[in-house]
């Protein structure tokens, strides 16, 4: 069994595997193809909650991976933020001197996420400047309906 | 309505996300789907052999003892306990039930065809290159029961 506490770097190591199979399409596709088949907890609390739905998905997985950060959540304005002051499983990598983190690792949040929220409605920007510290930012807003 | 903020550091949680399983779970499968059975295999090889090499490194130097005690933080953490019995030249690991295979189906997450090479690859390329190897003598796919068994390789 490999531990859920060992899974990120088997997650990096993936995205090497699936570059090398087929360079950045292919990671792409694993990609959408796990936000399509994995992240449907996150698509139906949005479905339920609106932007709410986003601070109770991230509410649960955000402890359980104690990570270091800040959520806002503005249900007038249709906000909802996350200012990851340190990234637990980008940390993690960064930390193991003995493997190499994937280059792109950290796009895969900006892609799964995106494409459950989008289509629900939600305008979502990522800033992932920093990642190499293990910090990014996420904001996501639902887009009043006409 | 007023603004709700929630700040946390590392410190105030325990690092244990289990959905982390399903994760897997899916990559296996999705690795199996696009490019067969040997394709998981090669992957979960490279992994084990690229991550776990200080343990692979602990093996070579005091033996079976390192294996069990990586065990045995391994599923600790996960909560679940698990049998050794070991001699200078044998382990043998009886798992009554593996965690991730149980949150999964708790969770009701598919359980990946191949989710036993977790174990049966992983602990093959841990021992690669060693003078011990490693089997999965046996194996329940609905729980994730098991027994492994790590032993020294004939001369």
């Amino acid at each position: 069994m490999i531990s859920c506490t060992e899974f990120i770097p088997a997650y990096s190591e993936l995205f090497k595997y699936l570059h090398a199979k087929g360079g950045e399409a292919a990671v792409r596709d694993f990609w959408n193809y796990l936000s399509d088949n994995f992240l449907g907890n996150l698509k139906s609390l949005a479905e339920q909650h609106g932007i709410r739905g986003c601070w109770m998905y991230w509410s649960h997985t955000l402890n359980e991976e104690a990570a270091d950060f800040t959520m806002e959540l503005d249900e007038d304005k249709g906000k909802f933020s996350i200012i990851m002051h340190h990234c637990p499983s980008k940390g993690r990598l960064l930390e193991l001197g003995h493997i190499t983190p994937y280059p792109d690792y950290c796009g895969h949040c900006d892609v799964l996420y995106r494409r459950v929220l989008e289509p629900l409605g939600f305008e979502c920007t990522a800033d992932l400047s920093r990642t190499d510290r293990a910090e990014c930012a996420f904001w996501f807003r639902k887009i009043p309906a006409e | 309505m007023p603004k709700e903020v929630m700040t946390r550091q590392a410190a105030d949680n325990v690092y244990l996300h289990k959905d982390f399983h399903g994760a897997l779970s899916r990559g296996i499968d999705y690795l199996h789907q696009q490019f067969g059975a040997e394709a998981v295999r090669e992957y979960l090889w490279q992994f084990a052999t690229a991550y776990y090499a200080p343990l692979k490194e602990d093996l070579r130097r005091r033996g079976l003892v390192a294996i069990q005690e990586h065990l045995e933080r391994v599923y600790r953490t996960e909560g679940a306990a698990i049998q050794c019995t070991r001699t200078a030249d044998e382990l043998r690991v009886e798992v009554a039930a593996c965690p991730a295979v149980m949150h999964l189906r708790s969770q009701n997450v598919p359980v990946a065809e191949l989710f036993h090479e977790t174990t049966r690859t992983v602990n093959a390329a841990i021992c690669d290159g060693t003078p011990f190897a490693a089997e999965l003598v046996a194996y329940d796919p609905a729980t994730g029961r098991g027994i492994q068994r790590f032993y020294r390789r004939p001369s």
